[in-house]
């Protein structure tokens, strides 16, 4: 049996992926704790168990994400631009261009048939245009960050947040709600101003091909939505399984290539 | 290599408080566009000033708008926590606009807390460009900072004085370059960060006992076997100013990448180059701190920049470039984009990072980016390596 694991430590979830013969058998999203071994261990396990399978099955484990250093159990680490292009081109097989929204950055990088990454672009300005920003804004808001998204499609008037300044950001949010405006139209600004966030990054890197959204803010329809009407391209969805997960499919496609050779030397 | 260390890690490292105990002064400058040879003339210790040790911005951000680059503040920083109170002397140069704000800033501050402006307080001006005009310029200014220096520290610096000072410090310039052809072979027996802690320790070091140390170091290099770059990326390290061995440090302990060459300010870029020793000194110095520098405050230059920067990354073999800038690094931020535009043109991969300026600021954000680079690298060369064997079977 070719079980092989990945797991992404986060700054906000931790996801770990089962694959056999590569296809997933099992997965698992857990909110991230203080320290990224506990995060790990928990994600690992929740996906063991859905997969029916015991830790001393998986041949191979690649660790990836912020905690990736922390984790005990993986065989080696890679950074999750690698794996993200990894796990994103295994989910659409015709993706070029990838996305990666991230707990505490974004990432936008260019891949080739293999999934490869070549140029890529980080935000390194602050942490508007990354998920944190949007927790910030639901808890704001007393609503789910699923439900985030879905408020720009019934929104009538999109408020403007004048910073992008994730703590400003916040104040004005607070100002728009104490004077009734309703929750669907500051919604609706919150994603618009992450889409305009990440669209700059997008822009910097000169988009090519199928492009692709990966990490949890691929998600949230509202921000994908804008974002496509701000690039002017079409974001292509997969099925084929949960864009968060990317990172941690893309860790262990890698683990699968170190199991089978498929090229690359073991080191 | 220890007494190297000491100079490139500490704001007042042993050697100048050892200067400073034979009762001799001391001066600082900003810019690698001040010929440190003239204070070495006066016997006069040139030290170039640092932000590192540095542990908050109260005092940098007071003075200094939002919208600043970190390393002009780190220095007003710790010119207000007194780290510069060895200093009988400063220089400031316009190396960039932060930098040039650094004089009024400096002196502002003095007025709030007594003390911390030195005694010798000069601004020197450098043009932004060294053809005709703004040479001759740079000859004036070099001139009149010469008779400031003499008339407030009472020494007369002769042109026998001056071309002393430049012997002096072409032996340590020809060492360096030493290094760097060292560093050009297959195989690199010492670390960047070893080389970038023995080029920043030239810009505070009492001359000629760097030059002493320098030469031993060069000696030992070159019995070294051990190759250090074995299974390692080679690559170059270049941006806006650096004087971080933690920046070095960083990339080199990934295990994956040596730092075989770096285009920085503070690095060998111009120390590797030696000065004219024949001729009239003042315009031999002019020749080589104005018409030799290519750095982004010079209009007009940006050929002879990539020229030089494609130059060095043959030269160090480099299988890629880090270019960082520090944030609103103006000059840097335009030109990395450049730089990366037309180097990944011809194929040599580039990452562009920005970053705040300070020892281990943005540490981990720093690694990922620098991690995911390398593994770009990799995974070019394993398609080079596919292509190969295809090619071959």
């Amino acid at each position: 049996m070719n079980i092989v694991a990945g797991c992404d430590v986060g700054s906000l979830t931790s996801k770990a992926v089962i694959m056999k013969n590569g296809k997933i058998i099992g997965s698992h999203i857990i909110k991230s704790k203080p320290r990224p071994k506990d995060s790990a261990d928990a994600a690992l396990d929740g996906a063991l168990a859905a997969a029916g399978v015991s830790k001393e099955d998986i041949k191979y484990c690649i660790g990836t994400g912020y905690g990736r250093e922390k984790i005990e159990f993986v065989n080696e680490v890679v950074s999750e631009i690698k794996c993200h292009g990894k796990g994103a081109r295994w989910m659409l097989p015709t993706a070029e261009t990838v996305i990666d929204i991230g707990g505490q950055d974004c990432k936008v990088m260019k891949i080739d048939k293999s999934g490869n990454v070549g140029r890529f672009s980080a935000n390194d300005k602050c942490a508007s245009g990354t998920g944190r920003f949007l927790e910030v804004m639901a808890n704001v808001l007393n609503i789910g960050i699923d439900e985030l998204g879905k408020l720009s499609a019934k929104a009538k008037e999109p408020i403007t947040l004048a910073s992008t300044c994730t703590v400003w950001a916040q104040a004005d949010v607070i100002k728009y709600i104490n004077s009734g405006v309703s929750i669907e139209d500051i919604g609706a600004g919150i994603n618009a101003a992450m889409s305009g966030r990440v669209a700059i990054l997008v822009n910097s890197v000169k988009p090519e091909g199928d492009i692709f959204m990966t990490g949890g803010v691929a998600k949230n329809i509202g921000v994908v939505e804008t974002l496509e009407k701000l690039i002017g391209r079409r974001i292509k969805r997969a099925r084929k399984a949960d864009p968060q997960i990317a990172g941690a499919i893309g860790a262990a496609l890698l683990s699968a290539e170190k199991v089978n050779g498929n090229g690359r030397k073991v080191k | 290599m220890k007494v190297f260390n000491d100079a490139a890690t500490r704001v007042q490292c042993d050697s100048i408080t050892r200067w400073k105990k034979e009762g001799k002064p001391v001066v600082g400058y900003t810019c690698s566009y001040t010929p440190a040879e003239i204070f070495y003339a006066a016997d006069i210790l040139p030290v170039r000033l640092r932000g590192i040790e540095t542990d908050g911005m109260e005092v940098g951000d007071t003075y200094f708008g939002p919208f600043i680059c970190s390393f002009p503040k780190c220095i007003l920083q710790l010119a207000g926590k007194g780290k510069f109170s060895f200093l009988d002397g400063a220089i400031i140069t316009p190396g960039c606009d932060g930098m040039r704000r650094l004089d009024e800033c400096w002196r502002k501050a003095g007025e709030d807390f007594d003390g911390i402006v030195p005694d010798y307080f000069y601004y020197f001006d450098v043009p932004h460009k060294s053809e005709n005009h703004g040479m001759a310029w740079y000859i004036e200014e070099v001139k009149e900072l010469i008779k400031s220096v003499e008339k407030h520290f009472n020494v007369s610096i002769t042109n026998e004085k001056l071309t002393a000072a430049i012997k002096a410090f072409n032996k340590g310039r020809r060492l360096l370059n030493e290094i760097e052809n060292l560093r050009s072979k297959d195989e690199i027996v010492v670390s960047g960060t070893d080389v970038f802690a023995a080029t920043i320790a030239g810009t505070v070091m009492p001359r000629d006992e760097y030059t002493k140390e320098l030469k031993k170091w060069v000696t030992a290099l070159k019995k070294r076997k051990t190759s250090l770059s074995k299974n390692k990326h080679r690559v170059m390290l270049v941006g806006s100013i650096s004087d971080e061995i933690d920046l070095f440090e960083l990339i080199e302990d990934t295990n994956k990448a040596i730092i075989a060459g770096e285009n920085l300010c503070f690095g060998i870029r111009y120390e590797g180059n030696e000065i004219k020793e024949d001729g009239d000194p003042i315009e031999a110095l002019a020749d080589h701190y104005l018409g030799t520098s290519v750095c982004p405050r010079m209009y007009g230059k940006y050929k002879e920049r990539l020229a030089m920067l494609k130059e060095r990354i043959e030269r160090s073999q480099a299988a890629g470039v880090i270019m960082q800038n520090i944030r609103f690094c103006d000059l840097h931020g335009a030109e990395n984009a450049l730089f990366e535009r037309d180097l990944e043109a011809i194929g040599i991969p580039c990452l562009r990072v920005e970053r705040e300026y300070g020892p281990h600021i943005d540490a981990g954000r720093m690694k990922l980016r620098i991690n995911a680079f390398l593994e770009r690298i990799d995974a070019k060369n394993d398609h080079k390596l596919s292509e190969a064997v295809a090619v071959s079977a």
